[in-house]
């Protein structure tokens, strides 16, 4: 029954997870197409260029022999020998008066070649890009500017010759470049630099204190190797970007090709650092995602630098597309699984990057009609920011567990400092009440065998001797007495009923002989509330007051009948008041003005007594006398005091 | 207690009464005899054992500090041998390191030494009647024992194992005052079963076998007594 009526609902539970679960991904894959959109948009934004009247396009292009008319921007096959430039040939028109009223310098701004210029103005060399490091990255699109001096140029048409040097991996490219005032030309050179050039350095940069960081990390944290693998990367990346330009080029040409080419071996390690920070399992044959990098760096030291470069574009750049899909995919399952930030960032990120990566390879292959700039290093700083982003996000979580951590400790450390309090005193009453028993035991033993044996014998003994009755009812009294003594010294718990049990036993007893009957009515269930702070001394002045009431009821009032009542009055208050009341039906005594006995000085001195120990207890005595009995009415506090200060 | 009519006739109880302080023994004797029962009186155990020994009576009365040896061994011996006689020991306090001793090695009753003649009498023909008395003190004593406790409390040891949950909950209507009706009433039982069950209670509390490491426990707190 129970499962035909569970099954629908499970199912129907289940079917709404898995339509939450395809709407998310739904949602995700939403997200990042819209991603790839805004990416493609940007990157078929053209960049500012300088006005068109100084740009010159037409050239002459002598390569391997052949010569033919060209028009910027143009691509050479690319080539193994440094020494087989390409050359292009043109030329420009310079109108000295327009120039010279205005004081004005003229430049040649190139906005992109690939890979190396020599440029010749009327046969003089004004600029070699060779010699700037950065200009010597293909994956840089940095732009070169050279001022013409005065003294080269010549009113009408001049003579530009340009060296188009190929050194691979990808073809040559020179884009179209522009001849004109220096002050019409800097200005985009500038954006250019600041862009292609000043930024990836800022990046870089970023990227190296990051790595110091994740070495921290690492090394602070050693059960986390996902922090080491990014660590890595994040080191690898900031020294192929700084190392070759500070080290002296020629010396090292294979040491700087193979760190040009360490993108395989980073994106290995961002899919490393992917696998084991978002939790899934290291897999059997993992390490094989260091295999192409790891070949490529051998080629590296072991080949030369053609053929790292063959390797790097058949092998490398393929294999960092892989890694670049891969970390994709963790990143998009566990963002799917767990919806944190640093996933929805970092996935935000790798798309950003592979968006980048796509135009960069058909760029390269010249599938894509465009100048040739490379984007993928200035993508690359969307995934260090999301890695920055996500470090901090997991740093101030960890921060906050810490916190919730300390905080819950410390509850728990209350807790049990509580506990322990507690126990500490329940241990301590344990402990008085086991020293309170052993000593009842003690004086038990003592009394039996001492004044209890004596006193049985005074009872006795009067009675043989008929006439001293006086002396056997004080030494029974005295005996009744001795057995109050030892009852209340018993531990009972806080329960005064317990107390009032072993009184009525000896009410009972005392009252058979008089033929007195005793009417006990207990008219809460419960009879009296508990007092955990009840104490033996408490019993022993409640039972007395019960003891002279009863007495006063035999002797004085000649009463034939005593009722004692027990109840629990509530008034309100949650714990009630505990209230005896002694009643009979004698012929009572007159009471003075002032509440006492008037009548015998005997009765004064018990009504005194009993209401100095109801004040003693804090109990209030109530007494009211008339012609048809007498009733004493004890209240008991809600609390008994703990001494007997308040004595009367 | 009103005496019913199929109780058995008082002379036809024979009562061995044993109590070494002479007013004492004489005031009891004086009480149980004034009431018609056929008592025989000794002062020492030895005394008691040759009486015993002659005719064997249906109520055992004993103190349990004698000149020559102590009431518990007399108690126990009784107990034995003649397992028809109702044994109920004499205390001055009514206090339960006597008087449970006493129940443990097989009394079923006890009596104050400074009762009332009448109330003499009438516990003797209660016994007789199959009537154990119980005082709330002593009721108190054994529930209390029925409850958990990390550490022995002081006093004679007790086994309370077998008490059933029925049989603590009248020990606590005793020590909490309330008269036998009004435990039958709460309990829902019929007011004549009550004293049986304390019969049965005391029956229960009975050490056997003279083996028992509580038993000699006991023997060592007696000794102190």
């Amino acid at each position: 029954m129970t499962e035909v009526l569970a099954k629908p609902a499970s199912t129907g539970g289940q079917a709404v997870r898995s339509r939450k679960q395809a709407s998310r991904v739904f949602q995700y894959i939403l997200l990042q197409a819209l991603i790839v959109i805004v990416c493609i948009f940007a990157l078929r934004q053209p960049l500012p260029e300088p006005p068109s009247r100084y740009l010159v396009t037409a050239f002459t292009l002598e390569d391997r022999g052949t010569i033919r008319p060209v028009t910027l921007p143009d691509f050479v096959p690319t080539r193994l020998s440094m020494d087989d430039p390409a050359l292009y040939r043109g030329g420009f028109t310079y109108d000295s008066t327009a120039a010279r009223d205005e004081q004005r310098a003229w430049s040649i701004y190139l906005p992109r070649f690939t890979n190396g210029v020599e440029i010749f103005v009327n046969g003089v060399e004004i600029l070699d890009s060779r010699r700037d490091p950065t200009a010597n990255r293909p994956d840089r699109a940095t732009p070169e500017i050279a001022l013409i001096p005065a003294s080269l140029l010549r009113d009408g048409a001049n003579d530009l010759a340009i060296r188009l040097y190929i050194w691979g991996p990808v073809s040559g490219f020179l884009d179209r470049l522009y001849v004109g005032p220096d002050e019409a030309l800097r200005h985009y050179y500038e954006q250019r630099t600041l862009l292609f050039v000043t930024l990836p350095m800022v990046f870089a940069a970023w990227q190296g204190i990051l790595a110091v960081i994740l070495i921290v990390l690492w090394v602070v944290r050693r059960n986390e190797p996902a922090y080491g693998a990014l660590a890595v990367a994040m080191a690898l990346g900031a020294i192929q970007a700084f190392l070759p330009s500070a080290m002296d080029q020629p010396a090292y040409p294979e040491l700087n090709a193979t760190l040009l080419a360490s993108g395989p071996l980073e994106s290995a390690f961002v899919l490393a650092f992917a696998i084991l920070f978002f939790g899934r399992k290291w897999p059997r044959y993992g390490a094989l995602i260091f295999l192409p990098g790891v070949l490529l760096a051998l080629v590296g030291v072991f080949g030369d630098v053609a053929a790292i470069r063959q390797f790097f574009l058949i092998f490398g750049l393929p294999d960092v597309g892989l890694n670049l899909v891969l970390v994709a995919l963790i990143v998009a399952w566990s963002e799917l699984r767990r919806q944190d930030a640093p996933s929805l960032l970092l996935g935000c990120a790798v798309t950003i990057v592979l968006t980048c990566f796509a135009h960069d390879i058909l760029s390269v292959l010249q599938i894509l009609p465009d100048r040739r700039l490379f984007f993928i290093r200035l993508s690359y700083s969307a995934m260090l920011v999301a890695i920055g982003a996500g470090l901090t996000w997991r740093f101030a979580q960890a921060l906050n567990r810490v916190d919730g951590f300390a905080a819950h400790l410390a509850v728990q450390l209350r807790e049990a400092e509580e506990k322990l309090k507690l126990s500490f005193a329940r241990e301590e009453e344990r402990a008085r009440a086991a020293a309170l028993s052993r000593e009842r035991t003690r004086l038990m033993r003592d009394l039996h065998d001492g004044l209890g044996g004596q006193l049985v014998s005074i009872v006795a003994l009067s009675e043989r001797g008929e006439a001293g009755s006086g002396v056997g009812d004080a030494a029974r009294a005295a005996l009744k007495d001795l057995r109050l003594v030892i009852d209340s010294m018993d531990d009972i718990g806080g329960d005064l009923m317990l107390a009032l049990g072993s009184w009525r036993d000896r009410a009972t007893a005392q009252l058979r002989p008089h033929g007195i009957a005793l009417d006990w009515r207990v008219l809460s269930p419960q009879g009296l509330p508990v007092h955990p702070e009840l104490r033996p001394w408490h019993v022993i002045q409640i039972v007395r007051i019960l003891d002279e009431a009863m007495t006063n009821a035999v002797k004085h009032a000649e009463a034939r009948r005593i009722s004692v009542s027990i109840e629990t009055l509530h008034d309100g208050a949650s714990p009630g008041c505990g209230c005896i009341t002694v009643e009979d039906d004698g012929k009572g005594f007159a009471l003075a003005p002032g509440g006492a006995a008037a009548e015998t000085r005997h009765g004064a001195r018990g009504l005194r007594n009993m209401r100095s120990r109801a004040a003693r207890c804090g109990a209030a005595l109530e007494l009211v006398s008339s012609g048809g009995g007498t009733s004493v009415r004890l209240t008991l506090p809600r609390r008994f005091p703990d001494s007997d200060a308040i004595a009367g | 207690m009103t005496p019913s009519n199929d109780e058995i006739p008082a002379q036809d109880i024979t009562i061995l009464l044993l109590e070494d302080d002479p007013p004492t023994l004489w005031r009891l004797q004086d009480a149980l005899v004034k009431a018609g029962f056929d008592v025989a009186a000794a002062a020492t155990l030895a005394e008691a054992r040759a009486s015993l020994a002659g005719r064997v009576p249906k109520v055992l009365l004993t103190d349990l500090q004698l000149p020559d040896g102590h009431g518990v061994d007399l108690i126990r011996e009784t107990r034995q041998r003649f397992p028809d006689t109702e044994i109920m020991v004499i205390s001055i306090l009514g206090d339960e390191e006597s008087v449970i001793a006493a129940i443990t090695v097989g009394a079923t009753g006890y009596l104050l030494k400074d009762a009332f003649p009448t109330d003499i009498a009438s516990t003797v023909r209660d016994l007789v009647a199959g009537h154990s008395p119980i005082s709330a003190s002593i009721a108190r004593f054994i529930v209390r024992r029925t409850q958990a406790s990390a550490e022995p409390p002081p006093g004679p040891p007790l086994n309370t194992t077998r008490l059933t949950p029925r049989e603590i909950d009248i020990l606590w209507g005793i020590a909490k005052g309330f008269s036998y009706a009004e435990i039958a009433s709460h309990l829902g039982m019929s007011r004549q079963t009550v004293p049986g069950h304390i019969k049965s209670i005391y029956r229960k509390l009975e050490v056997h076998t003279r083996g028992e490491a509580v038993f000699e426990a006991l023997q060592q707190g007696l000794i102190k007594l």
